[in-house]
C-alpha cells in the first residue's frame, strides 16, 4: 500500500512540475512573440476575440504534445528524473517556438499577427496558425523521439525537418485552386480548412517519414529524403482519384459563380477532407508495404 | 503541361537517388552476358559453377544468380551477381555446370561440368585404373579437395566422359555427361547442390490450399 501511495504522490508532484513548465512556457512565448507581451501575461477573455484565443491555445496544445515525448524515468532518481525533463522540456519549447515563428514567417510572410489577430480578428489566419501549431508540435515530438536524447541528432533531424516543412507549406499552391493571400485578407474560412487540412496532411506525410528506425545518421536522413520524394509522387495519384471518384459541381453556369463557389466553406470542407485523406493513404502506400528483404540472399 | 513536366522531374530524380543510394545495388555486381565474367574475376586462373538462380520484383523482374568460384590453388568463394534476363534464362538448364573458365589468361565460356578444366591437365592429377577395372581421373592429393569445390559428390571421371567432353567442345555445344548427370535434370547435381532443388521451392500451391491456408493463420 505504502509504495502504491508513493507511486501516486510521485505522479501527482511531476504532474505539478509539466505545470510549472508550461508557466515557463508562457513567458518563453512572450520572448519570441514581444508584439503579444499584453495578451499573454494579463486575464484572458475568449469571447473578446476568439481569433487571439484559438491562435494562443493552440500553442498551448502543441506544447502538450511535445511534453508527450519527454519521458520520466523515477529509477535513475527522482530529482535527476525533473533535471532531466527540465532540460529537454526547455528544449523543446526552444525548437517548437523558433520552428513556430519561422514556419510562419514563410506562410504569413504577407501578414502581420497584430494586425490579423489582435485589431482584425481574422479566424481564418487563427484556424491556420492553430494547425501549424499542431503540426510542428507533432513534427517535433516525431524529431525529439528520433533523436533518442541526443542532442547533436536532434539539431540535425530539427534543421532537416523545417526544411522539409518549409518546401511542403510552398507546395500548397501547386495542389489548390484557392488564391492563398488574396483569401486570407477576406477572412476567408474556405482557405483556413483547405490550408488546414493540407497542412495537417503534410504533417502526417512527414512525421511518417521521419518515424523509422536508424542506426547511422546520414542513411536515415537518405532515407527520410527518399520517402519525401516518393510521398510528392503518391500523393498526387490519391489527390486526383478522390476528386475523380467524388466529383464535386461548382457553378451554376453563370459568369463568375464557379469563383464564388470556391470560396464557400463547403469547398473548403471538400478540399481539406481531400488532402487529409490522400496523406493517410499516401503514408500507408509508402510505409506500410513489405517487400521483404532487398539484398538477393538466397 | 507545366504540372506534369514537375512531376516527371519529380520521378525521375526520386528513381536516380533511389538506385544510387539502394542496398541492393551497393556490392552486387552486374554481370550482362558470360564476357563479362573477366571483369569480376581478376584471378588467372578461375573456374565459375552456376549454383543458384533468384528472381525478384512483380512486373519488372531482377535476376540475381549465385556463383561458386575456384580460384589458383584453393581459394574458394561465393557471389552473387546481378544479370540480364537473357543471361539468366540461357543458363536456367545450366545449374550446377561450369559457366566460365580460365587458365593462365586463356578464356572458356562454354557451359560444361565443374571441374572440366582441370581434366586431362597433368598438373592437376591423373588416369588411374580403379578395382572395378574403369579409368578415372584422380587429382593430385594438393587438389583432393576439388571433387567437393565441383560438387562431384563419388563421382569421378571416366575417359568417355572426357571424350564426350572434348566432342562438345569441339562443335560449341553444352555438355550435361554422358548419362546427362549434370545440369538441372542431372543426378550428381541434384545431389550436390540441394540448396536449388529443396521441395518447398518447387512446391505448386493451388489457389483454394493458399486460401485455406490463409485464412488459418489470420482468422
Amino acid at each position: 500500500m505504502a509504495e502504491i501511495f508513493d507511486r501516486l504522490v510521485i505522479r501527482i508532484l511531476l504532474a505539478g512540475f509539466v505545470c510549472l513548465m508550461i508557466y515557463l512556457y508562457r513567458y518563453a512565448h512572450v520572448i519570441f512573440y514581444p508584439s503579444v507581451k499584453r495578451q499573454v501575461l494579463k486575464k484572458i477573455n475568449p469571447a473578446e476575440n476568439p481569433a487571439d484565443a484559438l491562435h494562443l491555445f493552440a500553442r498551448v496544445v502543441g506544447i502538450a504534445i511535445i511534453f508527450s515525448s519527454v519521458a520520466f524515468n523515477e529509477t535513475s532518481g527522482f530529482v535527476l528524473s525533473l533535471f532531466h525533463f527540465a532540460v529537454w522540456g526547455s528544449i523543446s519549447i526552444v525548437l517548437y517556438l523558433l520552428s513556430l515563428y519561422i514556419v510562419e514567417s514563410i506562410v504569413f510572410y504577407n501578414f502581420d499577427y497584430t494586425d490579423e489577430i489582435l485589431k482584425r480578428k481574422n479566424m481564418s489566419y487563427a484556424v491556420i496558425s492553430f494547425c501549424h501549431a499542431i503540426v510542428i508540435a507533432y513534427l517535433t515530438k516525431t524529431v525529439m523521439m528520433e533523436a533518442d536524447n541526443s542532442i547533436v541528432i536532434l539539431l540535425v533531424l530539427w534543421l532537416y525537418m523545417l526544411v522539409i516543412v518549409g518546401f511542403s507549406v510552398k507546395y500548397f499552391t501547386f495542389v489548390t485552386k484557392l488564391s492563398f493571400n488574396r483569401l486570407l485578407i477576406q477572412k476567408n474560412l474556405s482557405l483556413c480548412f483547405a490550408y488546414g487540412g493540407f497542412s495537417l496532411g503534410a504533417g502526417i506525410i512527414i512525421a511518417s517519414c521521419f518515424d523509422q528506425e536508424h542506426y547511422d545518421i546520414t542513411v536515415y536522413c537518405i532515407q527520410v529524403l527518399l520517402k519525401t520524394i516518393l510521398s510528392l509522387i503518391i500523393f498526387p495519384i490519391f489527390k486526383k482519384g478522390i476528386v475523380y471518384i467524388f466529383p464535386i459541381k461548382l457553378g451554376d453556369g453563370h459568369e463568375g459563380t464557379v469563383d464564388l463557389d470556391r470560396q464557400s466553406i463547403g469547398y473548403g470542407f471538400y478540399e481539406g477532407c481531400v488532402f487529409i485523406a490522400g496523406a493517410i493513404l499516401t503514408t500507408m502506400i509508402v510505409n506500410r508495404i513489405q517487400f521483404g528483404t532487398i539484398y538477393p540472399f538466397f | 503541361m507545366y504540372k506534369f513536366f514537375l512531376y516527371l522531374v519529380l520521378t525521375i530524380s526520386y528513381l536516380g537517388l533511389a538506385k544510387a543510394l539502394s542496398p541492393s545495388e551497393i556490392g552486387v555486381q552486374y554481370l550482362q552476358n558470360e564476357k563479362g565474367f573477366a571483369k569480376i574475376l581478376k584471378d588467372k586462373s578461375v573456374s565459375v559453377i552456376l549454383m543458384d538462380t533468384h528472381t525478384t520484383g512483380f512486373l519488372i523482374k531482377t535476376y540475381y544468380q549465385k556463383y561458386r568460384v575456384i580460384s589458383n590453388y584453393d581459394n574458394i568463394e561465393e557471389i552473387i551477381v546481378r544479370t540480364s534476363r537473357e543471361f539468366a534464362k540461357k543458363n536456367m538448364p545450366n545449374i550446377g555446370l561450369s559457366l566460365y573458365r580460365k587458365l593462365d589468361n586463356k578464356e572458356e565460356f562454354l557451359p560444361v561440368p565443374p571441374g572440366s578444366l582441370y581434366i586431362g591437365n597433368p598438373e592437376y592429377g591423373e588416369w588411374r585404373t580403379t578395382k572395378s577395372g574403369t579409368v578415372k581421373w584422380i587429382f593430385w592429393k594438393a587438389y583432393k579437395d576439388f571433387p567437393k569445390y565441383f560438387g562431384w559428390g563419388k563421382w569421378r571421371p571416366t575417359e568417355p566422359f572426357f571424350q564426350g567432353l572434348r566432342s562438345s567442345q569441339s562443335i560449341g555445344q553444352p555438355y550435361y555427361g554422358l548419362e546427362n548427370e549434370f545440369g538441372r535434370n542431372g543426378r550428381i547435381t541434384r545431389e550436390n547442390f540441394p540448396h536449388f532443388f529443396r521441395s518447398e521451392r518447387s512446391k505448386q500451391i493451388s489457389m483454394k490450399d493458399l486460401l485455406i491456408e490463409y485464412f488459418k493463420e489470420n482468422f
